[in-house]
């Protein structure tokens, strides 16, 4: 069985790179994607519309706004219905369980990660706040964030971590992230634009409406990087747990 | 000759990889395995910052080197943690005469 | 020595010989570096035990890295812009993270192993695999 899984697999490697021979050459200005009239229509004015030097920041928080905010919801969702699932589930569970964890703080690994996670904390709102600039946003600064509570989790136990960051405040974080992002929405809304036009914010900020549409953007990736940070959390307690909520990993 | 001295140090670099694969595929316990597949999480920060030299954004490469080096941490931690604390629960009767083994700090 | 460094720090061409022997301290540190990860590889590969391997992998690996990224670094920098700096510095935080990590994650490996009844050589094997190697050696 596990030759043929093996060789079924090796077929489709050798038939992908077979494949890959027929993809443009790497940079050709003339492969479909970089000849399309919206790469091109982006290329030439995402620099004019928001002064955002990364186009993929630009693209995601603004012209796609919309997309943006429901793929925030669709995580909040899946971390909701992860903890729900398992909390809720039949008390039979709790009893057969397959391992017994026995934990004792190991010395060295606590005082690395004592020493370690400020600096995480800041590289990960580094990665949240230079999205503009440079590879990072909401996501991945989300992300990073939530490794630091990870790992505290990891390295003295669960209630030490969720003494910190309790498991309800997650979900309340988690909801303020996308409260925040659609409180954006529709203050341009209210203020006569269209949902999520941040070009409107200019008339109560003193700043061009180019410039209301980059900090507009910096502000929706701060609510993206709340919701994914209390997620990423809530997603370990509760998997770790089973749903106890202790006597974690 | 930046770039010469980039691809030469990739290329070497993953030539000597070849050895640590074979002890990840052979390796008699898993604990062999993990240490192994650290050692290239921790070499792939260096091959982040050869590309990035090739492409000529390392400013860009090397947040991403720095993220992964992190996240290579928290791997080894979390696979430490798994089998450090957990113990099977069939075992856990059939020996409980002899205690576990503890490394006292 | 000392007048061919300020001279890079004060002149701006980038090929006066105090840049190049920037580079070639960069170069030679990569190469060092690449030294080291070939002995990390030899001990991973030959040594007979986890421990004994652990220690090879831990070592080589830790030092190997921060040599490469630290003499990269200093391969990249070309002028004394404040980008350049910026580089240097992200770069030696790698190394310093590296440096504070890896060591960590041996530690954390190596405690995981020895709760789990992961057993050292003892002096029978050692005696066996003396006698297997004695056998190789006379045919």
């Amino acid at each position: 069985m596990k030759k043929t899984a093996f060789i079924l697999v090796l077929c489709i490697g050798l038939l992908l790179a077979w494949a890959a021979k027929d993809f443009p050459a790497w940079g050709d200005p003339q492969s479909p994607a970089s000849s399309s009239p919206v790469a091109s229509h982006f290329i030439a004015n995402t620099g004019v519309d928001t002064e955002v030097p990364n186009m993929v920041t630009a693209v995601l928080a603004d012209y796609r706004g919309f997309d943006t905010m429901f793929e925030t919801v669709v995580v909040f969702i899946a971390g909701l219905a992860v903890f729900s699932i398992l909390r809720g589930g039949p008390k039979s569970r709790t009893r057969d369980r397959e391992f017994v964890v026995d934990f004792e703080p190991d010395l060295i690994v606590t005082n690395t990660v004592r020493l370690i996670v400020p600096v995480i904390q800041i590289f990960a709102f580094y990665v949240l706040a230079h999205g503009h600039v440079s590879p990072g946003g909401g996501f991945q600064g989300g992300v990073t964030m939530g490794a630091s509570f990870i790992l505290i989790a990891l390295s003295w136990d669960l209630k030490t971590a969720l003494a910190r960051f309790p498991i309800e405040r997650c979900f309340t974080v988690a909801a303020l992230g996308i409260v925040i992002y659609a409180g954006i929405g529709l203050l341009s809304l209210f203020l006569g634009g269209e949902f999520l036009d941040y070009a409107h914010l200019a008339k109560i900020f003193p700043v061009s409406p180019e410039m209301a549409r980059y900090h507009a953007m910096l502000g929706v990736e701060i609510g993206v990087g709340f919701t994914v940070t209390a997620i990423m959390f809530a997603l370990y307690a509760s998997l770790s747990t089973d749903g106890r909520m202790r006597d974690g990993l | 000759m930046k770039e010469w001295f980039a691809i030469i140090m990739g290329a070497s670099l993953l030539v000597l990889m070849i050895p640590i694969l074979y002890r990840i595929i052979v390796g008699p316990t898993g604990f062999d395995r993990i240490l192994c597949a650290n050692v290239i999480g921790t070499k792939t920060a260096v091959i982040l910052v050869i590309i990035g030299t090739l492409f000529d954004r390392v400013d860009m490469f090397v947040d991403f080197a720095i993220a992964y080096a992190l996240l290579n941490f928290v791997g080894a931690i979390v696979v430490s943690r798994y089998f450090n604390r957990t113990v099977p629960l069939q075992e856990m009767e059939k020996d409980k005469a002899k205690p576990r083994r503890r490394l006292k700090a | 020595m000392i007048d061919t460094l300020a001279s890079a720090v004060l002149a701006e061409p980038v090929n006066s010989p105090g840049w190049f022997l920037v580079h070639a301290i960069g170069v030679s540190m990569g190469i060092v570096g690449l030294i080291f990860f070939l002995g990390t590889a030899v001990g991973v590969v030959r040594f007979p035990d986890f421990y004994t391997r652990m220690h090879a992998a831990g070592k080589g690996d830790t030092l190997s890295t921060m040599l490469m990224l630290t003499g990269f670094g200093l391969v990249m920098m070309e002028d004394f812009s404040a980008n350049s700096w910026l580089l240097l510095l992200k770069i030696l935080g790698i190394v310093l993270f590296i440096f504070i990590t890896t060591p960590t994650s041996s530690h954390a490996l190596m405690r995981a192993a020895f709760e789990d009844d992961e057993m050292p050589l003892g002096e029978e094997d050692l005696n066996k695999l003396r006698k297997r190697r004695a056998k190789s050696k006379s045919k």
